[in-house]
Formats: C-alpha cells, sequence, structure tokens
C-alpha cells in the first residue's frame, strides 16, 4: 500500500462504540471506515481464510479513533446509527452510517459474515470499498453511478437505509 | 440536486444489477406505473439471460453446449445472436478479446453481462423517463440525462485505491471498465492464455455496452496498443490507467473535468 487513502476526513470519531453484531457472530471484521481501513481491511481479509482475526480490523481503527463526537465535526452534532444485518448474496452484512446535518459522512461495515468462502471473501474484498465510496460520492461528487466496481450489493443498501430511517432519515 | 430516482436493486448474474431511473419532474402517476412494469420486464430480460448464458448454472443453454451436449442450432436463439455478436467483437478487437480462449471452451460472460444490460435499459421505454441507468456491477447502459438536462455523470474507481474516482465522465450511452483488480483471473491474455498485466484498468464509453464491455476487456489485455484499436471504430472511446497511474486516452474521452480531489 502506497498510502491510505483518505476520502472522508475525521469521521473516525465513534464508529467503533456502536458496532454491533446482530446476527451470528462476524467472521469478518473490517476497520470499516472508510478513510482508515484501506491499509488494514485487506490485511484483515487475507487472514481470514486462517480463521481469527475479527480483532485486526476493529482494533487498529479503534487506535486511530478519537473519542465519540470530538474535534473533527466541530459544528454540530453528528449521529451514527448501525443497520441491521440483512442477508445477501454470500452471507449476512450489517452497514454503519454517520450523518452530520443532512450529509452522510461516513459509511461502513458493521459486521460481515460472508462464510468464509475464499470467493466471497474477495469479492467483498473488491466491492466494498465500491459501496462506501458509491455513497459518499455520490453526494460529494455529484454522480449518479460507479465504473469499476465488480459488487453491489442490496444487502448493503437496505442495512444503509435502516440505519438512516434510525437516524430519522430516509 | 436531481431528484430521487426510483431505484431497484436485483440479484441476478452472479452479481447485483442496480437500475436507477429518473422520470420527468411532471410524469404523472399513472405514467410511473407504466415505468414500474417496464421495470418488472426488464428484470426478467436480465433473469433469462442468466437462464440461458450462464457458465455456472450446469443447466444452461451454454454450460450444455460447453460439454457438448446441444449445438447452437438446438440452443435458444439469443445464443446464436450473442455468438455472433462475440465473433464480431472479436474481430473488432483484433482477437485481444476472445471468449473462445477460455478456460474450459466458449465463455461469453464477457459480452453477455453487457448485452443483457443494453436490452433490459432498452425495457425502460416511457415517456415519462428522463433518463435511466442499468448497472450491472460497474459496467453502466444508460438512456437519456438527468431531469436536470444535464448528462449522467459517472465515476471512474481508481484501480490503485478502489475507494476513490480516477475520473469522472459524462456519459452519453454505455460505460464500462476492466480490470486485473476486478476478479482473480478474470481477464486472460488470449494470446499467451496468462492473466494480462498490461493496464490497471481500461474504460470505454460507447452506444452499446455489450461491445463496450467487450472491448474494456480487449483494452485491458492489450494496454496502450488497445487504445489506437478503438480510436479506429466510430462512437467508442477509451481510457487505460496504467498500474503507474498514467493516463492514456482515445481522443474524444469524455471526461468530465477535473479529476476528482482525493487525499484528506
Amino acid at each position: 500500500m502506497k498510502r491510505a487513502p483518505i476520502v472522508i476526513a475525521g469521521t473516525l470519531a465513534g464508529l467503533i462504540g456502536v458496532l454491533e453484531f446482530h446476527t451470528t457472530p462476524a467472521s469478518l471484521t473490517i476497520g470499516g471506515l472508510p478513510g482508515s481501513s484501506a491499509a488494514s481491511a485487506p490485511a484483515s481479509i487475507g487472514g481470514a481464510a486462517g480463521g481469527s482475526r475479527a480483532s485486526a480490523g476493529a482494533g487498529a481503527a479503534a487506535n486511530a479513533s478519537p473519542a465519540p463526537g470530538s474535534a473533527s465535526q466541530p459544528s454540530g452534532a453528528s449521529h451514527t446509527a448501525v443497520g441491521p444485518g440483512v442477508n445477501y448474496y454470500f452471507g449476512v452484512i450489517s452497514v454503519k452510517v454517520k450523518v452530520s446535518g443532512n450529509k452522510i459522512v461516513n459509511v461502513g461495515i458493521a459486521s460481515l459474515n460472508d462464510s468464509g468462502n475464499p470467493r466471497s471473501q474477495f469479492i467483498d474484498q473488491q466491492a466494498i470499498p465500491i459501496l462506501e465510496q458509491e455513497v459518499i460520492q455520490a453526494q460529494s461528487a455529484n454522480i449518479q453511478g460507479v465504473s469499476g466496481a465488480s459488487y453491489t450489493s442490496a444487502g448493503f443498501a437496505r442495512s444503509l437505509q435502516s440505519a438512516l430511517h434510525s437516524l430519522g432519515f430516509a | 440536486m436531481t431528484a430521487d430516482p426510483i431505484q431497484h436493486r436485483e440479484h441476478v448474474m452472479g452479481t447485483v444489477v442496480t437500475f436507477d431511473i429518473y422520470p420527468e419532474p411532471d410524469a404523472k402517476d399513472i405514467q410511473l406505473t407504466e415505468v414500474r412494469r417496464q421495470l418488472v420486464r426488464a428484470q426478467a430480460i436480465l433473469h433469462r439471460a442468466d437462464e440461458v448464458f450462464s457458465t455456472w448454472q450446469p443447466d444452461s443453454a451454454v454450460s450444455r453446449m460447453r460439454r457438448g451436449e446441444i449445438t447452437v442450432g438446438e440452443a435458444p436463439d439469443e445464443v446464436a445472436e450473442v455468438l455472433a455478436a462475440c465473433a464480431t467483437a472479436r474481430e473488432l478487437s483484433d482477437g485481444w478479446f476472445d471468449p473462445w480462449a477460455m478456460p474450459g471452451g466458449f465463455d461469453p460472460t464477457g459480452y453477455v453481462k453487457g448485452w443483457a444490460a443494453q436490452r433490459a435499459l432498452a425495457a425502460l421505454s416511457a415517456d415519462c423517463i428522463a433518463g435511466a441507468i442499468v448497472n450491472a456491477a460497474g459496467d453502466i447502459a444508460s438512456s437519456g440525462r438527468q431531469p436536470t438536462g444535464q448528462a449522467f455523470r459517472i465515476g471512474i474507481a481508481d484501480p490503485a485505491a478502489p475507494r476513490q474516482l480516477a475520473e469522472i465522465v459524462e456519459l452519453t450511452g454505455a460505460i464500462a471498465t476492466s480490470g486485473s483488480y476486478e476478479r482473480a483471473g478474470h481477464l486472460l491474455d488470449p494470446w499467451s492464455g496468462r492473466p494480462a498485466t498490461r493496464a490497471a484498468s481500461a474504460s470505454v464509453t460507447g452506444p452499446d455496452l455489450g461491445l463496450a464491455d467487450a472491448l474494456a476487456t480487449a483494452v485491458a489485455v492489450a494496454g496502450e496498443a488497445g487504445l489506437t484499436l478503438v480510436e479506429s471504430l466510430e462512437g467508442y472511446e477509451a481510457l487505460v490507467i496504467g498500474f503507474d497511474g498514467t493516463r492514456k486516452w482515445t481522443r474524444h474521452f469524455p471526461f468530465a473535468g477535473p479529476i476528482v480531489a482525493t487525499g484528506g
């Protein structure tokens, strides 16, 4: 990894605290933060074939995470919610979202169980960053789609929708 | 900001296909009901394509053809149509796209996804639709424009950092992106039989997603040499992103302005 891309700055706050696992224990926990997990996610997914690694991504993210509600969003409250675990093509996914004002500032994976299937894991590894990116950049860059994404998940969308709903959006 | 489109996500062809339909602002309820009917037809087109062409489903016509159990003549009519289109795409791509050079025999998967999405888009024909997008896992067929009159803007994922966009295009018609990052072993060099490594990703725009998809595969395999090839095809444009991030493109590639800022 040449560099850790920071798409959305300063949105680590408060997300780890709301990690929950609604369904079967997550077989994979990505740092889940668009800004932070670029370096850690592939590593933790790579380790997935061996079996145990839930701590890797979350641990890394927790270290980088300041206290909830800290300086990154100085003006105005931001709120975070976790969507329910939703069945998707390869397993169960739960999405978390952070909203400030009327804008989504962060989207990530709260939990993901893709059954340890290498193909699923490979696709998830490719797809989830794209899904996160789609949500954020669709807002910030006024785009209607992303070309080059290899997979988009209805489960991701449904969990996200529920999370937004619980925050009074959508 | 554009009003919310009618959206639908359909699990099909081993992936998820996203529909975004943008009605005219003055569309009546009865017209929107017709749009929803067309959306159902569009989904059926995708499932039909899956049924016939899937190489994952052992009962599909194409799987049976690959095993030599049936001939093209015995397969559903679409098979001959797609075979002919694949032959054309192979010719237009100077052999860089070659579904006959795949391990396990003829594999039209690289063409069929785009072809099916393009057919599904055609089902969305109601007058009240300003524009529509069918996004088959990153390969996009579109018609019309945003209700504001602006062209659709589509981001191209950065192959070096798939969380970011490398470029944004103003889309008329279709765009397909192929890259070695996309799926392990997805891109094989038909000449060597080995995984392709000449470009990190290649995007092709043009009127038809089936051909754009085939050409994107070809250009990703061929690298910059593929650009010359696409330059000669009317209506099609290409962008190649190298492993070092360099970009090369055909003369009229529809960039939508500056590169998206990345980094904090």
